[in-house]
């Protein structure tokens, strides 16, 4: 049993707006052992808070100020120390490129069980227990480094089965999973519930585990809402939910949506001979010979994890040099250098894009050479962005959304024609997704062909007119 | 077939001991690279500079035995035609080729120690060396620390790439300036992250460790170490003034 009784929680940090985000207030949950529950709403409503406070993290790793009590089996969680709390608890992060230790995935399940000191013998037993159980024999011995986004969440998952811990928090397991992963997900997540586990997870895409809870805990502002269980729970309608912020509890497969990718009377895109493979696999992920896209148009590419969506993203965008392709826009051929002018890309990891000290400068150095009033200019462009009373925040002290918004305004500051974006709703609550969607409506209206490699529905729904399915070449 | 992690770790054991990797490194780091010895220790080295690139051969390691021998090869060719050359070229070739053939063997030595060993394994050979947590553990995390911001790294240059941010464009004073700032914002997220990681799944508990990985000295160890042992001891008598040959 998890009870928290009457906490609330203030981040100790400098910064007043942080401090505010994610904290708690007069928070009281139970969680009858093998209960499953599903924490959710918008973004910074403190459902990874809660998470933080079971599994220790806060205090002992994020300082603050805990008023109440968190206690696991009746006993205090606060004062307890992390390795000790590790016995009961087991989480699984949202960042699949941060949560490992090792290097290769058989070290990396061991890894819990070895810190505990449990025999060798013992831990044998259980990770082929465990490999077995999940079906992943095809990711044993292999190198972390090598695995997709997907399959390294299913490793995270094992990692966890392996160390059999009673309670398991998951922090947005599917924040970077593609439709089919996330069904993936889902079969582990069922088979914990049938062994009795105790699971609280906390996600905005909730769709994919929307029948398997027993209880859906709605917070806002640091506090609870709403709890909705049963024919209550089942009972919602989709305005209900995006009434509260949440996002639909319809699993739908991005591939089913019947978007054509082309049609009468647009404007042609066509591209060819785009093939690339990774070097050293000789494999080619990306053959094709010809094909044709809607200028004007936002287009969503749909497609399974590791499939090569970012890497068609980057053959497009003129970063990948074995490249060949070449690609033809309004009477004018691109190749590879010639298309690194016509596309803008906005990538998953915004931060790693931004460059500078400040709003104003980065989209200052987008703007072509020689540009006059450029000061102006940019202003300008950050004013029709939302964007103009941050003009001297440094960029990457910015909120996710805001970076979003900035690398776009980057974009219409380079005059490109293409903008490409890879998951940009990724880990986005319903009303930031909505406002992704608008901003990419903005974009089009002001003439730039907008093509966002994408898994999540209801973006598509929300935005795109045309869409794409790459599969894998045969 | 059913999997058997007790039968896979026996099949990937590496060919040496952790143990014997490090004492390698650490020998070819002060004789070879730090240039300890005199005269007497040269054909010594050149055994040692030998080793790097057998261990490669030992564990199908091609790529990387070919690329050192090529930089090997370099540095070798560079000072070949040193004596040719006049002025900056004559310096530049004479440094280069200095660094080269200094460097690339020990070089070689380490990455075939990173390449071969998992952190499982490291970690196993530092505690039977008695080795306290506090150096342990952050030499463990140097393991997957070093692709993961390999792989940031690449990111970045793409972005840059992609915005026109290069040498020879727009800015192209600031293009350093310009990679470190996300540089060490992904670093210092990415190292939080991977702790709070490591603390849930009790990393650091005082609690002995156990490890699935096999390591234990076999015969190619004892003949290496006995080298390790044996270029330490003709150095003393070397500086003792004992001549062997």
């Amino acid at each position: 049993m998890v009870e928290l009784k009457d906490v609330s929680f203030r981040y100790g940090s400098e910064n007043a707006e942080t401090q505010h985000q994610n904290s708690l207030r007069n928070v009281n949950l139970r969680i009858p052992t093998g209960e499953f529950i599903l924490l959710t709403g918008p973004s910074g409503c403190g459902k990874t808070t809660i998470l933080r406070l079971i599994n220790g993290l806060i205090p002992q790793f994020y300082p603050g100020e805990i008023q109440g009590e968190i206690l696991i089996d009746g006993q205090s969680v606060s004062n307890r120390e992390l390795y000790d709390t590790a016995r009961l608890v087991g989480t699984v992060f949202q960042n699949p490129r941060s949560q490992f230790y090792n290097v290769d995935t058989t070290g990396e399940l061991a890894f819990g069980c070895e810190n505990k000191g449990m025999q060798a013998e013992e831990i044998y037993r259980r990770i082929d227990g465990t490999v077995q159980h999940l079906h992943i024999e095809a990711l044993m011995d292999r190198n972390i480094f090598r695995l997709s986004d997907g399959e390294k969440q299913k490793i995270a998952c094992a990692s966890v089965s392996v160390a059999e811990p009673d309670i398991i928090l998951l922090d947005e397991p599917s924040a970077n999973l593609d439709y089919e992963a996330t069904l993936a997900l889902r079969d582990v997540i069922l088979r914990w519930k049938e062994q009795g586990k105790t699971i609280l997870a906390a996600e905005h895409r909730i769709a994919y585990l929307w029948d398997l809870i027993d209880r859906a805990v709605i917070l806002r502002d640091g506090q609870i809402v709403r709890e909705l269980r049963g024919a209550e729970k089942d009972g919602l309608s989709i305005a209900d939910l995006a009434a509260m912020g949440l996002r639909s509890t319809v699993q739908e497969a991005p591939a089913k949506l019947d978007l054509p990718a082309f049609q009468e009377g647009d404007e042609a895109i066509e591209l060819y001979d785009f093939h690339f493979s990774y070097r050293g696999t000789g494999r080619e992920i990306i053959r094709i010979d010809s094909l044709t896209l809607a200028s004007g148009e936002i287009t969503a590419i749909v497609g399974a994890n590791g499939i090569g969506k970012t890497s068609f993203l980057n053959c497009l965008c003129g970063l990948e040099k074995r490249c060949k392709g070449m690609l033809r826009y309004k009477g004018k051929t691109y190749g590879r250098k010639a298309r690194q002018r016509l596309c803008f890309m906005v990538m998953q990891d915004t931060g790693n894009q931004l460059f500078t000290e400040s709003v104003l400068d980065e989209v200052l150095i987008s703007l072509p050479k020689g540009t006059e009033s450029a000061r102006e200019k940019a202003v300008e462009i950050l004013r029709q962005l939302d964007l103009d009373d941050l003009l001297d925040r440094h960029p990457q002290s910015l909120s996710g959304g805001q970076k979003q918004r900035l690398a776009i305004a980057c974009a219409i500051a380079s005059g490109r024609e293409i903008l490409l974006l890879d998951e940009p709703t990724s880990g986005l609550d319903y009303g930031h997704m909505m406002q992704t969607a608008e901003l990419l409506r903005q974009v089009q209206r002001m003439g730039i062909t907008v093509l966002v490699v994408t898994h999540d529905s209801e973006l598509i729904r929300a935005c795109c007119g045309r869409m794409l399915a790459l599969t894998a070449p045969t | 077939m059913t999997y058997s992690s007790e039968a896979a770790q026996e099949k990937r054991r590496s060919f040496l001991d952790p143990r014997t990797k490090l004492a390698l490194v650490i020998v070819l780091a002060l004789f070879v690279l730090g240039g300890l010895g005199g005269e007497m220790m040269e054909p010594i080295k050149r055994v040692l500079s030998v080793l790097p690139f057998l261990m490669l051969l030992a564990e199908r390691q091609w790529k990387r035995f070919f690329r050192g021998l090529l930089m090997l090869g370099v540095g070798y060719g560079l000072l070949f035609v040193m004596p040719y050359l006049h002025g900056v070229l004559n310096f530049l070739a004479l440094m280069c080729g200095g660094i080269l053939t200094r460097f690339v063997v020990t070089i070689v030595m380490g990455e075939y120690l990173i390449a071969t060993t998992t952190v499982s394994e490291f970690i196993s050979a530092m505690e039977r060396l008695h080795m306290p947590q506090a150096i342990t553990i952050p030499m463990s995390v140097m393991f997957r620390l070093f692709p993961t911001i390999v792989e940031e790294w690449r990111a970045i240059r793409r972005a840059m790439g992609m915005r026109g941010i290069r040498l020879g464009g727009n800015r192209a004073g600031e293009v350093l300036e310009y990679q470190m700032v996300p540089m060490m914002t992904s670093s210092v997220r990415i190292g939080e992250e991977l702790s709070a990681s490591a603390l849930t799944r009790g990393l650091g508990s005082p609690v002995r460790r156990t490890n699935i990985c096999r390591i234990g000295f076999r015969v190619q160890d004892g003949i290496l170490l006995l080298l390790c042992a044996a270029t330490f001891a003709s150095w003393l008598l070397e500086l003792c003034g004992v001549k062997l040959w």
